[in-house]
C-alpha cells in the first residue's frame, strides 16, 4: 500500500470518528464547520481548481442555497432542507447567466466579473423583502419535527455534511479520470492549445461551473439548516467567496483532497482566533487570510499538495 | 483537393498581413511555406487553422467551407496543428497530454490511453510517457505537440516552425518523424525558415513575401527563382545584379 492511500484512509477515519472521540461541543462544532467549508471549497475547486477559472463570486450560489431554504420556511413553512432543490435550480440558472458572458474573459478579468456579479446579487438581496432585506431570514426557532433537522448537538450535522462531502469527492474523482477531467486540465493549461485539439472550451467550462454551483448551493442550504439564520453578510458576503478560494489554494487547487486539507487547517485557525478575541477577532481573520494569500502566492502556488508530494517522493528516493 | 485557400486577406487595423494569398493542397502532399520574416506565413497559417478569421477570402477543407469555423471545429473535421512556440499542458504528464488529443475521437479513458500509447511509441516518446510535460526541453515539447496533434487522428497536419530552434542532429530526427507521419497517409503543411528542411522534405514549396504568394513549385526550382532570391536578399534583382557587376 502506498503512502498516499494510507494517509487518505487515516485522514478520512479521523474525520469520520471525530465527533465520537471528542466530547467537547466546541470541538465537535469545529469539526462540522470544517466539513461544511470543505464542501464549498471542493465545489469551487471543480471550476476554480480543475478548470483554472478563478471565480471570486461563488458566494452567489452559496447564498442561493441558504436563502432558498429559509424562504421556503418563512413563506410556506416547509422544512429548510426542502429548499435544497430550489437553491440548486436557482444556482444552475445563475451559473448559466453569469458563466456564458464571463467565460469569454480571461484571468483577472474573469475574476473581477464574478466579483461584480456577486456584489450585485448581495445588494439586491439587501433591498428585497422576500430575502428579508438587510435584516435577513430566520429558520424554525424550535424544531417542529425531525425534518427540520434542527439539533443542539453538532454531531448529526457532522454526518450529514460528511455524506455530502463524500458524494462530492466521489463525483470529483470520477470526473478527474474521465474525458471531462482531461479537458478541464487542458483548458487550465491553455485555451488556445486546448481548442486546437478539439476541446469545446466554453461548453466544458460551463459544465464544470454548473456542477460546482450545484454543490456550492447545497453547502449554502446546509449552512442555513445548521445556523438557522442568513443575512446579506453571512449568506452573500464577499469574504465567503474569498474563503473558498483561499481554502482550496492553501490545500492545493485542482487536487481531490486539497480543499479538505485546506479546510482542516484554516477553519480551526479561524475558530481559535474568534474564540480568543471574541467579536474583535473578525479583524484577525482578515489578517490570517492575507498572510495565507501571501504565503501561498509567494512560496507555493500549488498549496499543501505540492509540499506533500515533495515530502513523500523524498521518502521514496531514500527508500530506493 | 484536401485544402483550398482562395484570395485570403487578413488585416490588423490598417495593416495587411496577408494580401490575397491562395494555396491548394492535395491529399498525401508535404507542402512547405517559406518566406522571409514578416512575410505573413504564420498569419496565413493561423487563418487556415481557424485561429484567425480572415478579413476576406475563403478556405475550404474536404469540401467544407471553414473560413469562419472555430479551431475546435477544424480539429473535429480532421485538421490538427502545432504552435510556433510550443504550448504543452505543463502540469500533465506526457501521456496525459496526448490523451487530451485522443479524447476527440475516443470518449473512454482506456481507449484514449491505447491510442496515446500507440502515438507515443510512434513519435519515440514512449520512454517519457510518465514525465511531467513541463520537464521537457524544446525538442521534447515540439515532439509532444506533434504527438498530441496526431492523437486527434487528423488528415491534415499543420506544422508551424516545428523544427525551429533545434540543433542539426535534432532537425534530422524531426525530419525523419515528419516523413513517417506522411507515410501514415497524413497530408502535411509546414511553415519553415530552414531552407535545408524544405529542400529535403517537401515536394511543393510556396514562397510568401509581403503577404502574397510570389512563387510556387518544386523546391529546387523555387529557390532559383529570381523573385525569391530578391525577396530573401532584399531589393530588386536588377539592383542585385548591378551591385554584383
Amino acid at each position: 500500500m502506498n503512502i498516499n492511500r494510507i494517509a487518505t484512509i487515516a485522514g478520512l477515519l479521523i474525520i469520520a470518528l471525530w465527533p465520537l472521540v471528542v466530547h467537547d461541543v466546541f470541538y465537535q462544532r469545529v469539526g462540522a464547520l470544517v466539513l461544511l467549508a470543505a464542501i464549498s471549497a471542493s465545489a469551487w475547486n471543480l471550476i476554480g481548481g480543475y478548470g483554472g477559472q478563478v471565480s471570486v463570486g461563488h458566494v452567489v450560489y452559496f447564498g442561493a442555497g441558504a436563502y432558498a431554504s429559509l424562504i421556503v420556511f418563512t413563506r410556506w413553512g416547509w422544512p429548510p432542507l426542502a429548499g435544497a432543490p430550489i437553491g440548486v435550480a436557482v444556482s444552475l440558472a445563475l451559473a448559466a447567466l453569469v458563466g456564458t458572458p464571463t467565460f469569454r474573459l480571461r484571468g483577472h478579468y474573469f475574476s473581477m466579473a464574478t466579483i461584480a456579479a456577486a456584489e450585485l446579487v448581495r445588494i439586491l438581496a439587501s433591498n428585497w423583502d422576500v430575502t428579508g432585506a438587510a435584516v435577513g431570514l430566520m429558520g424554525p426557532p424550535v424544531p417542529r419535527s425531525v425534518w427540520d433537522f434542527s439539533f443542539t448537538s453538532p454531531v448529526p450535522y457532522h454526518y450529514l455534511f460528511l455524506a455530502v462531502l463524500l458524494l462530492l469527492l466521489w463525483l470529483t474523482w470520477l470526473m478527474q479520470r474521465s474525458k471531462m477531467g482531461f479537458y478541464l486540465a487542458a483548458i487550465r493549461g491553455g485555451d488556445r492549445a486546448a481548442r486546437s485539439l478539439g476541446v469545446p472550451v466554453l461548453r466544458y467550462k460551463l459544465y464544470a461551473l454548473l456542477l460546482s454551483a450545484s454543490f456550492t448551493s447545497l453547502a449554502g442550504t446546509l449552512y442555513a439548516v445548521m445556523v438557522g439564520f442568513v443575512d446579506p453578510e453571512s449568506g452573500l458576503g464577499i469574504l465567503l467567496s474569498v474563503k473558498m478560494v483561499i481554502i482550496a489554494a492553501l490545500g492545493g487547487a485542482g487536487t481531490l483532497f486539497g480543499p479538505l486539507v485546506g479546510a482542516v487547517i484554516l477553519v480551526p485557525l479561524e475558530e481559535a482566533t474568534n474564540a480568543m478575541f471574541g467579536g474583535g477577532g473578525t479583524g484577525i481573520t482578515f489578517i490570517v487570510y492575507g498572510a495565507i494569500i501571501l504565503f501561498v502566492a509567494r512560496f507555493q502556488p500549488g498549496g499543501m499538495a505540492v509540499i506533500w508530494r515533495a515530502l513523500t517522493s523524498r521518502r521514496k528516493n531514500r527508500a530506493a | 483537393m484536401l485544402l483550398e485557400a482562395t484570395a485570403v486577406v487578413m488585416e490588423f487595423g490598417s495593416f495587411r498581413a496577408v494580401n490575397g494569398a491562395s494555396l491548394t493542397v492535395t491529399e498525401g502532399d508535404i507542402v512547405g511555406l517559406i518566406g522571409p520574416n514578416g512575410a505573413g506565413k504564420s498569419t496565413f497559417f493561423n487563418c487556415v487553422a481557424g485561429d484567425l478569421t480572415p478579413t476576406s477570402g475563403t478556405i475550404r477543407f474536404k469540401g467544407h467551407d471553414v473560413t469562419r469555423a472555430t479551431p475546435e471545429q477544424h480539429a473535429r473535421l480532421g485538421m490538427a496543428r502545432s504552435f510556433q512556440v510550443p504550448v504543452t499542458f505543463e502540469d500533465m504528464s506526457v501521456a496525459e497530454n496526448v490523451m487530451v488529443g485522443a479524447f476527440l475521437r475516443h470518449g473512454h479513458r482506456n481507449a484514449a490511453r491505447r491510442v496515446a500509447d500507440e502515438i507515443l511509441a510512434f513519435c519515440g516518446l514512449d520512454t517519457l510517457a510518465n514525465a511531467r510535460a513541463g520537464s521537457l526541453g524544446t525538442p521534447g515539447r515540439k515532439r509532444l505537440e506533434i504527438a498530441r496533434a496526431l492523437a486527434t487522428e487528423p488528415q491534415l497536419l499543420l506544422l508551424d516552425e516545428a523544427l525551429a530552434g533545434l540543433t542539426p542532429a535534432e532537425v534530422r530526427l524531426a525530419i525523419d518523424l515528419v516523413r513517417k507521419i506522411q507515410q501514415r497517409g497524413i497530408t502535411i503543411v509546414i511553415v519553415e525558415h530552414i531552407m535545408e528542411v524544405i529542400l529535403s522534405l517537401t515536394e511543393h514549396a510556396v514562397v510568401f513575401h509581403q503577404g502574397k504568394v510570389i512563387a510556387e513549385g518544386p523546391p529546387r526550382q523555387v529557390v532559383d527563382d529570381p523573385g525569391v532570391i530578391a525577396a530573401y536578399l532584399g531589393g530588386s534583382m536588377k539592383r542585385v545584379r548591378t551591385q554584383i557587376s
